[in-house]
C-alpha cells in the first residue's frame, strides 16, 4: 500500500492523537443528541397532560394540575411557548425557568426526570429495563457471534463444497426470517415443550435461593435468546464467509500454503485477523443499536426490556422516558463505535495514519 | 445444523432446570394473565383500570361495587342522611386492621377523603369530592360528611375512594408529595396484601388472614403481564396461567375448543361506550368564546337526516364483523351493564334502509345532479360528510368502513380519516369543527357522568361534542342531580335516555362484551354468570378454591 512504517515514538503519538480525536468527536455527538432529544419529542402531536380527556370526571383544573406537576406549563425555551403547535411566547422569561434548561440542569446532576405515565423516576425504570435487555442481547450476541464465526470460517475454507452451500443457505434463510414470526413459531413450539413464554422470571421466585432464581431466569431466556441467535447468526456467518473468502484469495495466503503451513495455522495466523475487520464493524453497530432492545423479540416474549419501554412511551407521550432512553441508546451506539475504532486500530494499524 | 443447536440448547436448559427444581404443591396460587399492569400503585394518580383492579383487592372502601351494578355498604355498617340531604353520618366496622397491623379507624377514612378533596392533581378521584364541604371523624367509628348541595347516590362518590392509612400517607399528603408518592408497599385493609410488585412483569398478592369479610381460600394471586396476545392465549392453553382478564375476540374460537378452558362473556365492570357522534350544533349555541368554529354540515342539524342514518345502520352486522359477534346492539347513552339505570324499554330503530330513504325523500333531500349523492333541499351542498376517529381506536376504522357502505344506500357519502386523538380533541371539543366522529366515553357506576355530556352547559366545556341542546333534557339533568328519592331519579334517568334516543345526536353501535377465560382444572367457583363479568374482582377471587 506504500505506507512507510513510522518510527516507534511517532507510532504511540499517532495512536494517542487518534484516540483523542475519536473521543472528542464522540463527546460532541452526545451533546448534539442531548439537544435534539429534547426538541424531537416535543414536536410530536399530542399533549401528555390530556391522555384521559374522554373521561367526564377529568376537570379542567385537574388537567392544569398535571401540567404544573410535570412542568409542562412552563415555556419550552425562551420566546417559544410550545413546539407543537408552534406558539411563540415571551422572550423575557428567566431562561432557568424554561423546560429546556430544567432538563439540561437535571441532566448535569444525573437526573432524567419523572415518567409522566409511571410516576416513577426515569432512571429507575430505565435501569431495570437496561439490565434485562443486556441479559437478553448479551447472551444472544455472544452465541450468534460464536456460531456465526465458526460456521462462516468453515464455509469459507470449504468454499464451493456442500458444507459451504449448506451453510450459505442456512445463513441466508436465518438472516431473512422475520424476527417476530420466528419468535411466534418458537413460542408455540416452546410452550408445548414446557418452556416459559412470558416475562423474565417465574413470579414468586424471590424467596428462593439465588441458584434457583438464576436457573429460572436462564430457563426464561431460552426462547428469546434462541430467536435472537438464529437471526443474527445468519448475518455474522454471511459476512465472515465473504470477508474470509476475499482474504483467502490473496497472494500471501498462497505463499503460506506453498510454505507448507497447516490449514489451522493459515487461518489463525494469516487470514482470520484480516477477515475479522468487517465483522468488528457490524458487531459494534449491532451492539450499540440492540441496547434499544429488539422490540419484536421483547414483545413476543413479554420480555421487560428497553425496546418495549420506548415503544410504549411514544404512544403515551412520556417525554422523560423517551429522552432518557434515546440518550442511553445514543451513548451506547457512540461508545460501541468508539470501541470498534480502538479495536480497528489494533487489528489494522494503518487506520491511525490515514 | 439449526436443529443441533436447538437440541443442545434444550438439553442445557433441561439440565439447568433440573438442578433447581422449585418446591411444588403447598400454597395454592392463582395465576392471572393480562396485557398490562397498573401504571401506578398510587391510586390518586393512576389512570388505568388495572390500578383499580389491584386496589379493589388490597383496599377496603365504604361501599362495595357489586356485579349487578349496585353499591352496598362494605366498610360502613350504617348510614343516615339528614332531612335536607346535606349531612351523611356513617358508622364503620370496629376492630379492623391494616396489613401492617395498625388499626383502621374513622380517622383514616376522614383523612383519605380530605386528602382526595385537597388534591386537584388526583385527576380522576378529585371530582368525586366536588360537593364535600367537610369530612370529620368525631370518634373512631363515626364519619360525618357535610355537603354544600344535595348529591344523589353518594355511594357512587365514595366507592372508589379507597381508605388509605393515615400513619403512612400523612408524610406524603402536602403539595406535590401526594402525587409523587409511589406507594410501593400499598398498605390497605382489603382481602389481599401486596407481596411483590415488578412493574411490567407481575404483581404478587398474598391473602390477608385478618380480613373482616370473606377470607380468600387461595394463598396467593399473581397478575402477570403478557405483551403479546398470542403468548397470553397460548399460556392459558398450556396451563402456564389460570385465567385471562381480557381475551382478544379473535382468539375466542380457538379457546372454546381448547381442553379444560372455559370462555365466558358478560357486561364489562366499567364499560367503554362507543358512539357515532353527529355535529348538530345550532349556530346560536356555537361556543365562539371558547374557540368554537361550528363548521358542521347543515344537514346533520336536521333530525330526519340523523334518523334516516339510524334506520340504515345495521348494528348486528357491525357487531358480527367488528366484534366477531361478541356484543349487544347499543341503544341508549347509558350502557346495559349499568344495571337498573339502563332504560330497557326503549325500542331501537329497526334496520330498514328503505324507511331511511323515504325519510330523506320526504324531507326534500334529492339527488339533484344525478351523481349518486343526495343534495340539500336547496341544492347548495351534497350530503357528503367528513368522518373522523382517533387513530388509537382499533374498532373505529372498521365501523367507519361499514357505515360508509350502509349509508351509501341512502345516497350519503363519507370522507373518512383517522386523526391523532389529541388533534381530534382540538377539532371537536369545543371547536365543533367536524361532521361525524366515532369515539368512546368512559362510564362510571353512576349515570350522572354520562348524562352530563349532552346538556347545553357542556357545549363550551367540550364535553357536549354534538352541540345537542334541549331545554327539557337540561331541566331533567338538573332535577335528577338533586333528587334524593331513588325511584323518582331512576324515572328521570330513563326519560333522558329516551329523549336522546329519539333525537339521535348519537348512534350507539353496540355494547361490547367483556370476554374472559379460565382453566376449569385449576380453580372452581368463579362468578361467571352475574350481570357484569369480572373474574379478577374480589367477588370471585375471595371464593374460588383449588380443584382437588
Amino acid at each position: 500500500m506504500g505506507v512507510r512504517p513510522p518510527a516507534q515514538w511517532s507510532k504511540s503519538l499517532n495512536r494517542w492523537l487518534y484516540i483523542r480525536n475519536k473521543a472528542g468527536r464522540s463527546f460532541f455527538t452526545i451533546l448534539f443528541v442531548v439537544v435534539l432529544n429534547f426538541f424531537l419529542f416535543r414536536v410530536l402531536p399530542g399533549d401528555p397532560a390530556r391522555q384521559g380527556i374522554r373521561d367526564p370526571r377529568l376537570t379542567q383544573e385537574a388537567i392544569e394540575a398535571i401540567r404544573v406537576r410535570f412542568g409542562l406549563d412552563k415555556p419550552v425555551i425562551n420566546c417559544i411557548q410550545t413546539v407543537n403547535p408552534l406558539r411563540f411566547g415571551s422572550c423575557e422569561v428567566n431562561p432557568l425557568e424554561t423546560q429546556f434548561f430544567i432538563y439540561v440542569k437535571n441532566l448535569t446532576r444525573g437526573e432524567l426526570g419523572i415518567s409522566f405515565y409511571y410516576n416513577r423516576p426515569v432512571s429507575d425504570i430505565l435501569g431495570e429495563r437496561l439490565w434485562n435487555t443486556v441479559l437478553l442481547i448479551g447472551g444472544g450476541q455472544i452465541l450468534s457471534i460464536i456460531v456465526g464465526v465458526v460456521f462462516g470460517v468453515m464455509a469459507a475454507w470449504k468454499a464451493r463444497t456442500s458444507v459451504d452451500y449448506g451453510a450459505l443457505i442456512t445463513g441466508l434463510v436465518a438472516w431473512s426470517l422475520p424476527t417476530f414470526w420466528l419468535g411466534i413459531i418458537l413460542l408455540f413450539w416452546g410452550s408445548s415443550h414446557g418452556f416459559p413464554i412470558g416475562g423474565k422470571a417465574t413470579p414468586g421466585m424471590s424467596s428462593y435461593p439465588f441458584m434457583t432464581q438464576f436457573t429460572d431466569v436462564l430457563w426464561h431466556l431460552v426462547l428469546p435468546t434462541l430467536t435472537y441467535t438464529i437471526v443474527f447468526m445468519g448475518e455474522y456467518m454471511l459476512i465472515m464467509r465473504s470477508s474470509l473468502l476475499d482474504v483467502l484469495s490473496e497472494d500471501y495466503i498462497l505463499t503460506a500454503k506453498a510454505k507448507g503451513l497447516s490449514t489451522f495455522q493459515i487461518l489463525k495466523d494469516h487470514a482470520l485477523k484480516n477477515g475479522m475487520l468487517p465483522l468488528v464493524t457490524i458487531i459494534a453497530i449491532n451492539l450499540g443499536f440492540t441496547v434499544g432492545g429488539v422490540i419484536q423479540i421483547e414483545s413476543v416474549f413479554s420480555w421487560p426490556g428497553l425496546g418495549g419501554a420506548l415503544f410504549e412511551a411514544v404512544s403515551r407521550r412520556d417525554f422523560p422516558i423517551l429522552q432518557g432512553g434515546f440518550l442511553l441508546i445514543a451513548i451506547s451506539v457512540i461508545l460501541a463505535n468508539f470501541i470498534a475504532d480502538l479495536l480497528y486500530s489494533y487489528l489494522d494499524p494503518r487506520v491511525q495514519i490515514e | 445444523m439449526k436443529n443441533k443447536i436447538l437440541y443442545l440448547f434444550v438439553v442445557v436448559a433441561l439440565i439447568l432446570s433440573a438442578c433447581g427444581g422449585a418446591g411444588s404443591g403447598q400454597p395454592s396460587v392463582v395465576r392471572i394473565g393480562w396485557a398490562s399492569g397498573p401504571d401506578s400503585l398510587n391510586i390518586g394518580v393512576a389512570w388505568l383500570m388495572a390500578a383499580y383492579t389491584i386496589s379493589e383487592l388490597t383496599y377496603s372502601s365504604m361501599y362495595e361495587f357489586k356485579l349487578d351494578g349496585t353499591l352496598v355498604l362494605d366498610l360502613g355498617t350504617d348510614v343516615s342522611a339528614s332531612a335536607d340531604g346535606l349531612v351523611y353520618t356513617y358508622k364503620i366496622r370496629n376492630g379492623i386492621k391494616f396489613h401492617d397491623g395498625k388499626p383502621l379507624t374513622a380517622k383514616d377514612v376522614a383523612f383519605t377523603y380530605n386528602l382526595v378533596k385537597a388534591h386537584t392533581d388526583f385527576p380522576t378521584l378529585n371530582s368525586y369530592t366536588e360537593h364535600f364541604a367537610s369530612i370529620e371523624a368525631p370518634d373512631d367509628s363515626t364519619v360525618v360528611i357535610t355537603l354544600d348541595q344535595p348529591v344523589p347516590n353518594i355511594a357512587s362518590k365514595l366507592v372508589f375512594l379507597y381508605i388509605l392509612p393515615e400513619h403512612i400517607w400523612k408524610d406524603h399528603s402536602e403539595g406535590d408529595a401526594a402525587a409523587a408518592f409511589e406507594n410501593l408497599e400499598m398498605i390497605g385493609s382489603g382481602p389481599f396484601k401486596m407481596l411483590e410488585n415488578k412493574p411490567n412483569e407481575f404483581i404478587r398478592l398474598g391473602v390477608n388472614k385478618n380480613y373482616y369479610g370473606q377470607v380468600p381460600k387461595v394463598d396467593e394471586v399473581i397478575f402477570q403481564v403478557f405483551s403479546s396476545s398470542d403468548a397470553l392465549v397460548q399460556a392459558l392453553k398450556t396451563g402456564q396461567i389460570d385465567m385471562i382478564t381480557s381475551v382478544p375476540n379473535t382468539s375466542v374460537a380457538s379457546l372454546r375448543t381448547a381442553a379444560n378452558v372455559k370462555v365466558v362473556t358478560g357486561a364489562p365492570l366499567s364499560p367503554d361506550l362507543e358512539d357515532i357522534i353527529f355535529n348538530m350544533v345550532d349556530p346560536t349555541n356555537c361556543p365562539t368564546a371558547d374557540g368554537g368554529l361550528c363548521t358542521g354540515h347543515p344537514a346533520l342539524r336536521d333530525k330526519q337526516v340523523r334518523l334516516a342514518m339510524a334506520y340504515a345502520t345495521d348494528k348486528q352486522k357491525i357487531i358480527d364483523i367488528v366484534l366477531l359477534g361478541l356484543g349487544a346492539p347499543g341503544i341508549a347513552l347509558i350502557p346495559n351493564g349499568t344495571g337498573e339505570w339502563f332504560n330497557s324499554e326503549i325500542k331501537d330503530y329497526a334496520y330498514d334502509p328503505a324507511k331511511g330513504n323515504k325519510l330523506l325523500d320526504d324531507a326534500g333531500y334529492k339527488d339533484a345532479n344525478g351523481d349518486g349523492t343526495r343534495d340539500m333541499p336547496d341544492g347548495s351542498l351534497p350530503l357528503t360528510f367528513r368522518m373522523n376517529w382517533p387513530s388509537s381506536d382499533n374498532a373505529a376504522p372498521r365501523i367507519a368502513e361499514l357505515l360508509s357502505e350502509m349509508w351509501k344506500q341512502l345516497g350519503i357519502k363519507l370522507e373518512m380519516q383517522a386523526v391523532e386523538s389529541d388533534a381530534l380533541t382540538a377539532k371537536c371539543c369545543p371547536a365543533l369543527d367536524y361532521d361525524i366522529m366515532i369515539w368512546s366515553w368512559v362510564a362510571d357506576p353512576d349515570p350522572n357522568t354520562l348524562l352530563i355530556i349532552p346538556i347545553t352547559d357542556s357545549i363550551p366545556t367540550g364535553y357536549n361534542e354534538t352541540g345537542y341542546s334541549n331545554p327539557r333534557y337540561d331541566e331533567l339533568f338538573k332535577l335528577q342531580g338533586s333528587e334524593m328519592d331513588g325511584s323518582k331519579r331512576l324515572k328521570m334517568v330513563w326519560e333522558m335516555q329516551k329523549i336522546i334516543h329519539d333525537d339521535a345526536p348519537y348512534i350507539i353501535p353496540y355494547y361490547a362484551f367483556a370476554v374472559q377465560a379460565y382453566r376449569t382444572d385449576r380453580f372452581k367457583g368463579w362468578l361467571d354468570s352475574e350481570t357484569k363479568l369480572a373474574l379478577e374482582d374480589p367477588s370471585s377471587l375471595t371464593i374460588i378454591e383449588p380443584v382437588k
